[in-house]
């Protein structure tokens, strides 16, 4: 039990010592020449995007809002002129535009037989 | 702190030479941090440039010009994790593939018996990216800033903003985990330097 506890400091020191030497392995890097004029170009080439994806959504939700005025411009039209159109059905109103031709004085047709005259 | 609060306020109201200045004051700095999280120094400069475009359009977001440091270590942290998680994707590199000779270099650097060059340094380097390879990005992140960059738990609860208390168990179970490899890593490097 005792081994084992100072086998596991002993990997553990081992470990600290080589995360030390990693350390030493990698100091801090001299910059290139080219950082600085670099990352502006990335920041000017990011802050064109997204101006352009700004007009772009821009564009695109002036666009929408034209379209939805003109849809519901459309569908608050069409609603009025459902509203002047009859609600009957079409039979309903035949038989309105027919109410002095009713058809209940029609007799039925009697069809004498011809007499025979021989 | 590296500058005066009031460049860093000018540099958060927008001035463009202002932070020039922030950036040149912190970049080797950042640079050598990045170098050490990533472990890939021809990429450095690339995630460098990262961080700094990241600081640059998120500065009107900072609180106070007192909490800059931290804030710019966790945009460092959090650029270096997605690289490793890109990179991770490309090449999958396994606690398996430690090499004998790697293993070797381990067991050399603890007993302090190497005069190193730049292969040893490389191998070494290789030998701790090969060893966090098991551990999740983000834990890797947080071991190295506490194990190799230096920093304290109350700088790491900063960056992080969680409490020590949660740093501290995670970066128990990531020290263990990389434990373990480094152990079974040992063991049949042992058994082959025993048979000669």
């Amino acid at each position: 039990m005792e081994h084992q506890n100072h086998q596991t400091e002993n990997d553990e020191e081992r470990l600290i010592a080589l995360f030390g030497a990693y350390r030493d392995t990698c100091p801090d890097p001299e910059p290139s020449a080219n950082f600085m004029p670099q990352l502006w170009q990335k920041i000017e080439a990011r802050e064109r995007a997204s101006t352009v994806l700004g007009r772009l959504a821009r564009n695109v939700v002036t666009a929408t809002l034209a379209l939805s005025s003109i849809l519901a411009l459309a569908v608050s039209i069409s609603y009025s002129r459902m509203e002047t159109l009859p609600s009957e059905t079409y039979v309903e109103v035949l038989a309105e535009q027919h109410a002095g031709e009713n058809l209940d004085y029609f007799e039925p047709v009697h069809i004498e037989p011809i007499a025979d005259h021989r | 702190m590296l500058v005066e609060f009031e460049l860093i306020k000018r540099a958060r109201g927008g001035d463009g030479a202002a932070f020039n200045q922030l950036v040149l004051a912190y970049r080797k700095r950042i640079l050598g941090t990045i170098g050490r999280l990533i472990g890939h120094p021809e990429d450095v400069e690339d995630v460098g440039q990262e961080v700094f475009l990241r600081l640059y359009f998120s500065l009107d977001q900072l609180r106070s010009a007192e909490v800059f440091e931290p804030w710019l270590y966790r945009l460092t942290a959090n650029a270096a994790y997605d690289y490793l998680r890109k990179r991770r994707r490309r090449m999958e590199s396994r606690m398996a593939d430690l090499s004998e000779q790697q293993v070797l270099v381990a067991d050399a650097i603890a007993g302090e018996k190497v005069n190193r060059d730049e292969g040893q340094r490389k191998q070494i380097r290789e030998t701790v990216d090969s060893l966090l390879a098991d551990v999740s990005e983000d834990d890797r992140v947080l071991l190295m800033l506490k194990e190799v960059e230096g920093l304290s738990l109350k700088e790491l609860g900063k960056i992080y903003h969680v409490n020590e208390n949660a740093l501290k168990v995670r970066l128990f179970r990531a020290r263990q985990r990389v434990l373990k490899a480094f152990r079974s890593a040992r063991k049949p490097a042992a058994g082959f330097s025993g048979s000669h």
